[in-house]
């Protein structure tokens, strides 16, 4: 599937086979560029389009894994330990958190859905 | 000029190069200001005493329970019902009585915090909530206080030092507002440390060498041991430190 990452101000926005061009244009700065936006093209485009190889939620957040790890940035969404989405992150599938997911990361994705990708915020003291 | 007493205690920090009586006086001429005495404040609280802070602030509103002696350490069983803030003061003014200790039992308010950070020089980050947080975010935002924020989950950790004016503040990662607290379990020995990075920032901070995290995130995973370092950007847009909006 053909896949836009779109990094937003403290998320990364994914959006499946988009019917229609997408900008970063209007959007804020990114504020974790090491995370959302580590590519040098992605300062002048604003967006990053990539293919990827199955069309599952874990196929994209894998594929990610290895984009990231090409631009140098050590971004696993999916915890090679347990097999599951690492704890750092919140996923979210057309505003759905995955655990709310019948299918979970095995959600097949859509044409026009939107993946969004943001750290985790809920932390004791 | 520091006392005969005061230079055998802290002998093993006066010898490090660079450190000295200087530093030393400089930490006794501190106030450090701890906001919740949990796992992250119970550390921070004991090893900035340790180190010869002159005046720390103390702020909880709980009592002491049985599930906090995992990772509270300041706290016993017998002390369960407790308030903890008077606890602690106790058992802080006994590991270094030169230190003063400010017992504050009170909840973190929009319109008290002010108060509550009233000389602070930098505040440390014990809480467990991140509207709370988002509170005293904004009034060291405001009273340019340097705020040192420390959350812990399971077996990670996190830390950034937040410079008001220079760096991002803790509402520029999350502008949407409060997720909530976490609740998902942490081992003991984690809070401490991310307590004690905390403490090691807000000392660094006093004598003038820099804090090391100021703009950056610092990402500890006790899982793997894997610590990540990564560069902040401040929100040009924030409600909170952006200037077009504070000013």
């Amino acid at each position: 599937m053909r896949v836009v990452i779109i990094p937003s101000l403290t998320e990364l926005r994914i959006k499946v086979n988009p019917t229609k061009k997408e900008e970063r244009e209007g959007l804020p700065n990114i504020l974790m560029p090491w995370v959302f936006a580590p590519w040098p093209e992605a300062k002048n485009e604003g967006v990053i389009e990539a293919q990827i190889e199955g069309p599952t939620l874990r196929a994209l957040l894998n594929e990610l894994s290895v984009l990231y790890k090409k631009a140098g940035v050590d971004f696993e969404p999916i915890n090679s330990k347990t097999n599951d989405v690492d704890f750092d992150y919140e996923i979210l599938v057309n505003g759905r958190t995955r655990v709310d997911l019948p299918q979970g990361l095995e959600t097949t994705l859509g044409d026009g859905n939107e993946v969004v990708v943001k750290m985790n915020m809920l932390w004791d003291g | 000029m520091l006392s005969e007493s005061e230079v055998i205690r802290y002998n093993r920090q006066l010898k490090i190069p660079g450190f000295g009586e200087e530093s030393q006086k400089k930490l006794k001429a501190s106030h450090v200001v701890v906001v919740g005495m949990g796992g992250l404040g119970c550390a921070s609280a004991t090893y900035l005493t340790a180190a010869g802070i002159g005046r720390i602030t103390i702020i909880d509103f709980d009592v002491v329970e049985l599930s906090n002696l995992n990772r509270q350490v300041l706290y016993w069983e017998e002390e369960i019902g407790e308030k903890k803030v008077f606890v602690a003061q106790r058992k802080l003014s006994k590991l270094n009585p030169r230190a003063e200790i400010i017992p504050v039992f009170a909840t973190v308010e929009q319109d008290t915090i002010s108060q509550l950070l009233t000389g602070a020089h930098v505040v440390l980050d014990g809480l467990d909530h991140f509207s709370t947080r988002l509170i005293v975010n904004s009034a060291c935002v405001r009273h340019k206080i340097p705020f040192i924020y420390g959350g812990v989950s399971r077996f990670r950790g996190r830390v950034t030092t937040i410079l008001p004016g220079e760096t991002a503040c803790l509402a520029c990662l999350y502008p949407e507002g409060s997720p909530g607290g976490g609740g998902l379990g942490v081992l003991g020995v984690v809070p401490a440390v991310v307590a004690n990075i905390q403490a090691l920032e807000a000392i660094k901070l006093l004598i003038g060498y820099g804090p090391s995290l100021a703009g950056k995130l610092f990402r500890f995973n006790g899982n793997d041991m894997k610590v990540q370092i990564d560069e902040l950007q401040k929100n040009e847009n924030c409600s909170v430190c952006s200037p077009r909006f504070r000013d």
